[in-house]
C-alpha cells in the first residue's frame, strides 16, 4: 500500500512543481520576445537577462524533481 | 542522494574511486593535454587549432567582460573560465556512447557530490574575493540597508551555492534519467531526441552556472 502512495506522491511532486514555473517562464519569454521585436539592438542584453531569470525559475522545478527522485528511491 | 554510484576501485584502501571520478580524471587529462599542446605551439600567426581555441577564449572573455566590466573580468577570468570549461566538458561527457550505462564511466555533474563540491569552491571564492576588497566593506554588505536584514542576508549567502549545485545536478541528472528511460523503451533511435536537446541544455547549464557566479561575484566585490 505505502509504495503506491509514494509513487503517486513522486508523480505529484514533479507535476505540481512544474505548473507555476512553466507559466512564469512562458510569460517571461513572451515579454522578452516582444521587447526584442520592439528593440532589436538591445537583443544581447535582453537575452542574458532572460537566461538568468529562466534559470532562477527553473530552480523551483528542479527542487520538485529532486524530491521526486528522493521519493522514487524509497520505493 | 538520488544516486547509486558504486565504488569501482579501492585506491590504497582509503580512496573510493567511482565512475564519476574516473570520468573527471579523463576530462582533466584531456583539458591538460589540449592546453599543453596549445602552449607548446603558440605562434604569432595562429594555425587552425590555435584559432579555434582563441575564438573560444575570446568569446568567454567578452562574455565575462559584459557581466563584470573590464577590470574585474581581468582579475577573475581564470577562475570563471576554468569553471566554465570544466562544467561544459563534464556535461558533454554524458553524451558519449556508453557513458552512464556502466559503473566505470558517468557524467561527473550527474552526481550531487561533484556539483556540491563546485558549489563549495564557488562559495569560498566569493567570500575571499569579498574579503580582499576590504574587510569593513565585506561585513557592511550583510547589514547594508538595515541591520535587521542580517539573518536573511546571511541565509542568502549560504543558499546561493546550494541552489547553484542543486540546479546543475538536477538538470544533468534529469537529462541522464530521461535518456536512460527512453533507452529502456526502445534502444535504437528514440534516445536521440533527448540527446539533441541535451546538446543545447548542457551548454546552457554551464553558461548559467558561470553567469550566476559572476553576478554573485559582482555583488560581493562591489565598491562605491
Amino acid at each position: 500500500m505505502s509504495t503506491e502512495i509514494i509513487a503517486i506522491a513522486a508523480a505529484m511532486a514533479i507535476s505540481i512543481s512544474t505548473l507555476g514555473p512553466s507559466i512564469a517562464q512562458g510569460l517571461t519569454a513572451k515579454s522578452a520576445m516582444e521587447s526584442i521585436a520592439r528593440q532589436p539592438d538591445a537583443a544581447k542584453d535582453i537575452r542574458s537577462t532572460l537566461i538568468i531569470s529562466l534559470a532562477l525559475m527553473e530552480a523551483l522545478t528542479i527542487y520538485g524533481l529532486l524530491i521526486a527522485f528522493m521519493l522514487v528511491a524509497k520505493i | 542522494m538520488g544516486e547509486g554510484s558504486k565504488v569501482v576501485i579501492h585506491l590504497f584502501g582509503i580512496l573510493d574511486v567511482t565512475g564519476e571520478v574516473i570520468m573527471m580524471w579523463i576530462i582533466l587529462a584531456i583539458v591538460l593535454l589540449i592546453s599543453l599542446l596549445i602552449k607548446h605551439n603558440l605562434r604569432e600567426r595562429p594555425g587552425i587549432f590555435q584559432n579555434i581555441i582563441e575564438t573560444g577564449v575570446e568569446y568567454l572573455d567578452h562574455f565575462f567582460e559584459g557581466l563584470l566590466g573590464h577590470e574585474k573580468s581581468r582579475k577573475y577570468f581564470s577562475f570563471l573560465a576554468s569553471l566554465f570549461i570544466f562544467i561544459i566538458f563534464a556535461n558533454y561527457s554524458g553524451l558519449f556512447p556508453g557513458v552512464g550505462l556502466t559503473d566505470y564511466a558517468k557524467a561527473p555533474t550527474s552526481s550531487l557530490s561533484v556539483t556540491a563540491g563546485l558549489g563549495i569552491v564557488t562559495f569560498l571564492f566569493l567570500q575571499f574575493a569579498g574579503l580582499r576588497c576590504g574587510v569593513k566593506h565585506y561585513f557592511k554588505r550583510f547589514v547594508s540597508p538595515m541591520f535587521f536584514m542580517l539573518p536573511l542576508l546571511l541565509l542568502d549567502e549560504f543558499i546561493k551555492p546550494a541552489s547553484l549545485a542543486l540546479r546543475l545536478f538536477g538538470n544533468v541528472f534529469g537529462e541522464e534519467m530521461v535518456t536512460e528511460e527512453l533507452y529502456s523503451i526502445l534502444p535504437i533511435g528514440v534516445p536521440i531526441v533527448m540527446m539533441v536537446l541535451s546538446l543545447l541544455f548542457c551548454a546552457l547549464q554551464a553558461l548559467v552556472f558561470t553567469m550566476l557566479t559572476s553576478i554573485y561575484l559582482d555583488e560581493a566585490t562591489e565598491t562605491e
